[in-house]
């Protein structure tokens, strides 16, 4: 797979999965531009790695919730590579994942829901309007949103969490037809349980037994696993594909 | 890099004895992120062409100005007012408007020319007495050739050397003059000029059925063509006649290929055989591209003409000119201007259109 | 692979010089031996085709003529015929165009020809049709007969496949004896029909004749000229003027040159739902042949106010290209070719630099590219081969007069517009020139009986005999049973 001379925006991406995709890319020759909200210094460690990789790479400082920083991040960018091929929304607000103590559904409030939702879809929205111009102006684009396989089935009913990535598949699916005459499409990627990331850290050895007992491929997923399908979807090699979401769990989820 | 920084860096280049595609590569690019920084047309050109310096990895990346854009644009990494010289286009080819070029400084340009004409012209010779088919630079202070020829005088030209054009044309009786007295003397001789010049002189000639058979070691120089000020010559047949008219075998006629809108020359090692292969110094590049796509077309196909000259620093160093060319061992060969397609269908294309809105 | 054109009556093949033209597309290559015919071989082909038209061709009634095309088309209409299997296989390599937009193209041109679309012709421009065949009476007073010239000379040009067929088939509907000559672009088809036709009817087979120079011949067009009563030929003005000026004064001389087509859509069609179709209909009129016909657009003027803006609609209409670049693939362009759509692309370019607002998209290839003005922009020929400028207005009744000086270039509107401003624009239109106004999506593709360029394809080549009332009048003192 060839991204040169492709440019690559991922959020959250000075950490877990985003980091991974950015590496990914970069392996692959894109340009991408590195967006954090706080680590400045594990942002810059990334896009180190990624001209490492024989990529080109700038850390984004942004938070990709408020409107004005995804403004001037839309348009660093395009001022340092000249375009946007590729947008990874991968950014999510923070969450707990803790089978053993999460929330049950009447211990939730509707602020709880909303911060997910809003976490998943405000910066998602925000990001995926900023590039459109750009996008348009060159009537090709992919973008790709980092959805969970919790979604089609939610082992553990993270509901608010959930409920929120089930909301951004519908978000995706509407733009997908939306954008499909510019040329420009839309896709998630749905993992399963990741390991290790900052969010899986504490997850238990028996949590984690449980899930790889029942997944045929018999592990659980690494941040490297995510970025295959990614790319795909980032490719011409998807190019007639709109509006999928890619399951990337070893099997766990199959429809 | 300031402009200081770029001006030495570009001397120190010039005066090496050659440079490898790495060296020149690493300047092209500085020279890239100079003049995407200080020339903000251009800035906006590259990142219309979705192109930036963090993007751009090789001199071949660098977007190429087509050669027309220099009519309607000012490119200059300096303010205009601020150059030493600003050259201007004839107008001839792009509709009378003049394209222009902005020079902070001399030095860079009188670096490349010199060294180059040096090594291209002159070779074993230090020196040689000149006459000069065109104005002075007093009379045309725009024009690039007007400096070029300047330079070659002054560096290169023995003390008797003088112009032979004055405003009303060729002084005819300056250069039979000279002629003869080189083919007493013995010494050798130059003649440099625009192409036309050479045929308005051969035709004068022929009309007094005058020829010459200049001494050992003299040289013909000519460069242009004939924008329509002459008639229209084949290059086997200008080649020939100048060789019949002055004694100068087609070997030691030199054509000079250069423009406006670049600060180094091309030339060719003589031209016994046409079209002949025009080659520049290790400051410039060329490539023979598809103009559509951008790309390199295969090695013997003909295509257009990119040139990244290092030297025109303060402009844009990679122009997409309108000159056809084919890519061969040590150069290329430069086929004229590239043409317009002929209609295949009914549908009016846009130089008919435009022809018949005039007509 | 070796195909021979032309078609030349009473002479043998060997008795003719042929030359080989080379074509090539991809992988596929095709040698074309054209014919280069002497003046003495020149002046006997008029000759037989003269007395041949004479004698037989004007013997027919125009029914028969009808049934015989009707039949030649037939045959070219299914796929199985090997005429159309050679069109089919060799079309592609000639023009380099899409072998599947040539397939679908030619079926649709070619249905345009059948009996009933003929008989449209014939009624188009004559009330009358049985004028062609007798002395009919006329509005003013006494009777009339329609006669085709002996010698209709027609020079082609360009690679729309097809395209001699328009001005054969009216020359033979007015029984003209016809010689064509074909351009070295397509040097094929005509002479596939011209055989079709000897073929059906065996009786018609001297009665016209397909030969080739190439372009510019000066000799080899005099030669034919001069055996000429009435000359149509197409090509830029230039060729045009150059043809006329060796055509005989006596000679009849019609002229088609080249033309510039457009499109305009209203904000009535730009609603979400609608303005999709109408960018994938405008698309369609710009890829088919690749804007190489007269009624191939260069511009659309896209009105401001719909739901959809003209920016929007634009890349709409980008993105559509880019669709069809995969299904109908532009044919590779010659590196002239290809600097003329870079020149385009760059004039353009250069444009957004001065006015951010204006835009300028394409693919990295140069298969398609897409120009976004906004005001005044001057009206111009697109760089062709798929590139098309978008021009934003305020209203579609003000495009007329900024293209009234444009008067003889214009020819086809495609028009997206509710009815009443469709009859508004239409009347503005066909005062600045313009001849023909069609559908989106139908721009090359002009309905049977279309009137080329605003005139009478059938009209315009004959020549009436009347027999003025007082003839008729004073005949019946002279006949034998006069009272």
């Amino acid at each position: 797979m060839d991204f040169q001379d492709k440019v690559v925006l991922v959020t959250g991406a000075s950490r877990g999965i985003g980091a991974a995709i950015a590496r990914a890319f970069a392996g692959e020759g894109a340009a991408v531009a590195v967006n954090y909200l706080q680590n400045t210094a594990a942002a810059e460690a990334v896009a180190a790695e990624c001209r490492e990789l024989g990529g080109e790479a700038s850390p984004f400082q942004a938070d990709v919730t408020n409107g004005d920083e995804i403004t001037s991040l839309v348009g660093g960018v395009l001022e340092t590579f000249g375009k946007i091929d590729v947008l990874v929304n991968n950014a999510f607000r923070p969450y707990v994942f803790d089978p053993e103590n999460r929330k049950m559904f009447w211990e939730l409030d509707w602020a709880d829901y909303q911060t997910q939702i809003e976490g998943a879809l405000i910066s998602t929205h925000g990001l995926c309007k900023a590039v459109l111009p750009s996008m348009k102006m060159r009537t090709q684009g992919a973008i790709i949103n980092i959805a969970s396989d919790l979604v089609a089935r939610p082992t553990i009913p993270y509901h608010d969490y959930t409920t929120a990535k089930a909301a951004l598949i519908g978000f995706s699916r509407n733009l997908a037809v939306e954008l499909g005459p510019f040329g420009i499409r839309v896709n998630c990627v749905a993992p399963g349980i990741v390991y290790p990331t900052d969010a899986t850290r504490d997850t238990k050895e028996e949590i984690k037994d449980m899930l790889i007992a029942s997944t045929p491929m018999k592990r659980i997923a690494t941040p490297e696993d995510v970025t295959g399908p990614v790319l795909f979807l980032a490719s011409d090699w998807s190019r007639f594909m709109t509006g999928q979401t890619l399951y990337v769990d070893g099997g766990l989820v199959m429809n | 890099m300031t402009q200081t920084q770029i001006i030495d860096a570009l001397l120190a280049f010039i005066a090496a004895d050659g440079a490898t595609e790495d060296e020149f590569n690493s300047l092209a690019l500085k020279l890239f992120v100079y003049q995407f920084e200080n020339n903000l047309p251009y800035r906006q050109f590259s990142l219309q062409r979705a192109r930036t310096p963090r993007t751009t990895k090789s001199w071949r990346d660098i977007p190429a100005v087509p050669i027309n854009v220099f009519k309607d644009l000012t490119l200059s990494c300096c303010a205009p007012e601020d150059a030493e010289r600003t050259f201007m286009t004839s107008g001839t080819t792009m509709g009378g408007i003049r394209g222009k070029s902005h020079h902070p400084t001399l030095a860079v340009y009188d670096a490349s020319m010199t060294k180059n004409f040096k090594q291209r012209f002159m070779r074993e010779r230090e020196t040689i007495r000149m006459g000069i088919l065109f104005p002075t630079e007093d009379i045309m202070p725009n024009s690039s050739l007007a400096h070029y020829l300047a330079l070659a005088v002054r560096h290169f030209g023995t003390p008797d050397s003088n112009y032979m054009l004055q405003e009303n044309g060729i002084d005819f009786a300056l250069v039979f003059d000279a002629l003869e007295r080189a083919e007493a003397t013995g010494e050798s001789y130059a003649l440099l000029g625009a192409s036309y010049s050479f045929v308005h002189l051969m035709d004068e000639m022929q009309r007094l059925g005058k020829s010459f058979v200049l001494p050992a070691g003299s040289r013909l120089f000519d460069t242009g063509g004939f924008k329509g000020q002459s008639r229209e010559v084949g290059p086997d047949d200008f080649y020939n006649q100048l060789s019949a008219s002055f004694g100068v075998a087609r070997r030691d006629c030199i054509n000079m290929y250069g423009m406006t809108e670049l600060s180094s020359q091309f030339y060719d090692w003589g031209n016994e055989i046409c079209p002949s292969v025009k080659s520049g110094p290790h400051w410039i590049r060329s490539r023979v591209i598809n103009p559509l796509t951008g790309l390199d077309v295969p090695r013997g196909d003909t295509g257009v003409l990119v040139h990244c000259d290092l030297a025109h620093f303060n402009i844009v160093s990679t122009i997409l000119t309108e000159d056809a060319g084919v890519e061969v061992d040590d150069g290329f060969l430069l086929l004229g201007r590239a043409d317009g397609a002929e209609a295949q269908g009914c549908s009016m294309a846009v130089e008919e259109f435009l022809k018949a809105a005039q007509a | 692979m070796t195909e021979r054109a032309g078609y030349l009556p009473g002479l043998a093949a060997d008795e003719v010089e042929w030359r080989v033209l080379r074509f090539g597309r991809g992988i596929e290559t095709l040698e074309i031996e054209v014919p280069v015919l002497s003046d003495a071989q020149m002046a006997a082909l008029a000759a037989r085709v003269r007395d041949a038209g004479r004698h037989h061709l004007k013997t027919l009634s125009t029914a028969r003529i009808v049934n015989i095309i009707d039949q030649a088309i037939a045959r070219l209409l299914d796929r199985d015929d090997p005429y159309r299997r050679k069109a089919e296989a060799l079309l592609p390599v000639v023009t380099g165009y899409d072998g599947e937009m040539i397939r679908l193209g030619l079926t649709g041109y070619l249905k345009t020809f059948r009996k009933p679309e003929l008989n449209r012709f014939l009624a188009e421009d004559f009330p009358n049709p049985g004028i062609l065949d007798d002395f009919q009476p006329i509005a003013k007073g006494g009777v009339a007969r329609a006669f085709g010239p002996d010698i209709l000379v027609h020079i082609w040009a360009g690679n729309v496949p097809g395209l001699p067929l328009w001005s054969l088939i009216s020359g033979l509907l007015v029984k003209a004896g016809n010689i064509g000559k074909v351009p070295s672009a397509e040097p094929l088809f005509a002479g596939w029909f011209a055989q079709i036709l000897a073929e059906i009817e065996p009786s018609l087979a001297d009665c016209f004749a397909i030969v080739w120079w190439k372009g510019g011949d000066i000799v080899q067009e005099k030669a034919l000229l001069k055996e000429a009563e009435l000359v149509l030929a197409y090509g830029g003005n230039e060729s045009l003027a150059a043809i006329r000026s060796r055509v005989p004064v006596t000679t009849r001389y019609l002229a088609y040159g080249h033309k510039i087509s457009f499109g305009m859509i209203s904000r009535a069609a730009l609603d979400v739902r609608k303005a999709t179709t109408a960018a994938h209909q405008a698309a369609y009129d710009v890829v088919r042949y690749d804007q190489q016909g007269c009624y191939s657009p260069h511009v659309f003027f896209v009105e401001r106010g719909g739901k959809v803006s003209p920016r929007d609609f634009c890349r709409y209409l980008a993105h559509e290209l880019a669709s069809f670049e995969r299904k109908y693939p532009r044919r590779a362009l010659t590196i002239a070719e290809a600097g003329d759509v870079a020149a385009w692309r760059h004039q353009a370019e250069l444009k957004v630099l001065s006015r951010p607002e204006h835009e300028i998209m394409g693919d990295a290839e140069g298969a398609w590219s897409v120009a976004y003005v906004e005001g005044d922009d001057d009206f111009a020929p697109s760089g062709l081969n798929r590139t098309i400028k978008i021009v934003a207005v305020d209203s579609l009744a003000d495009v007329a007069s900024r293209i009234a000086p444009y008067k003889a270039f214009l020819q086809t509107v495609g028009i997206a517009a509710p009815p009443d401003e469709l009859y508004r624009l239409a009347d503005d239109l066909g005062r600045v020139g313009v001849t023909r106004i069609s559908a989106l999506g139908q721009m090359t593709a002009p309905e049977a009986g279309w009137h080329h360029d605003g005139r009478f394809n059938l009209l315009d080549l004959v020549t009436l005999t009347e027999i003025e009332h007082s003839a008729e009048a004073v005949s019946d003192s002279f006949a034998p049973y006069v009272d």
